[in-house]
């Protein structure tokens, strides 16, 4: 008789779709790295040499099991997250866009 | 039967696996290891809040970065573009925490705690589109 939740037959599925979102979440940096690599090379390439170590803590994840040893690579992630978006801050105040508050400041003072 | 259950931890608690974690920042030890499925997607959970925060940063960066600027409102992009990216720094951050707080639920078999992402998101963007609409009426004026 078959069981009525499916992932009782397969059980990775679970898995294979947290791998999944891992990927996402990795290309999701990608996709941010190649925005600021137009106009901030330099910030663009640091974001996207991050995409492979994302790749390399999901798959770590995926063969671990237990709260704990997930716990350092999400607070990880947080922490790449949040200096990414400091790096962000950093570009959109200082960075070279036309009309942007490194023109605007010498015109202000 | 579940088939991803206690897979590793036999079941049990994983408590005093070794003494190196004793200033882990994760969740407790307290509880038992819950099922794998509901802790993976937890992770998801997690994951796709990240992503959305990121979305919110290249958001942020491609308003200050590709706009032309706004006519009479030089500040405008940076209004606009700024806080979308620093929301995203804190999506991520409570991401974290609220992931730490569902899998200490998860362990007690508790119910999960609300999660306050979707009103911080839903709060700012609408700051947000409300402070859009002030930039282009400011603009069209001057």
């Amino acid at each position: 008789m078959l069981p009525d939740d499916p992932e009782d037959l397969d059980p990775g599925l679970a898995r294979e779709r947290t791998l999944l979102a891992w990927a996402r979440t990795g290309i999701a940096f990608a996709a941010v790295g190649a925005a600021m690599l137009r106009r901030q090379p330099v910030a663009g390439l640091i974001v996207l040499a991050i995409t492979p170590v994302i790749w390399v803590l999901g798959r770590v994840a995926s063969q671990q099991i237990g709260s704990k040893p997930h716990s350092r690579q999400l607070l990880l992630i947080t922490v790449i997250v949040t200096l990414v978006a400091v790096l962000a801050v950093v570009v959109a105040l200082v960075g070279h866009a036309p009309g942007g508050l490194r023109e605007l400041l010498p015109r202000l003072g | 039967m579940s088939g991803l259950n206690g897979q590793g931890a036999g079941g049990g608690v994983t408590s005093s696996r070794n003494g190196h974690d004793d200033h882990d920042p994760g969740p407790s030890d307290a509880g038992t290891e819950p099922d794998a499925r509901f802790t993976l997607a937890n992770e998801r959970t997690f994951l796709a809040w990240n992503r959305t925060a990121l979305a919110l940063v290249v958001a942020g960066l491609g308003i200050v970065q590709l706009l032309p600027p706004f006519p009479g409102v030089p500040w405008g992009r940076h209004v606009l573009g700024v806080p979308l990216i620093v929301l995203g720094a804190a999506v991520s951050v409570v991401a974290y925490l609220e992931w730490q707080r569902n899998q200490a639920a998860l362990r007690h078999s508790a119910p999960l705690p609300r999660s306050v992402l979707p009103q911080i998101l839903a709060g700012t963007i609408t700051g947000i589109a409300v402070l859009a609409a002030v930039v282009l009426l400011v603009s069209a004026v001057r």
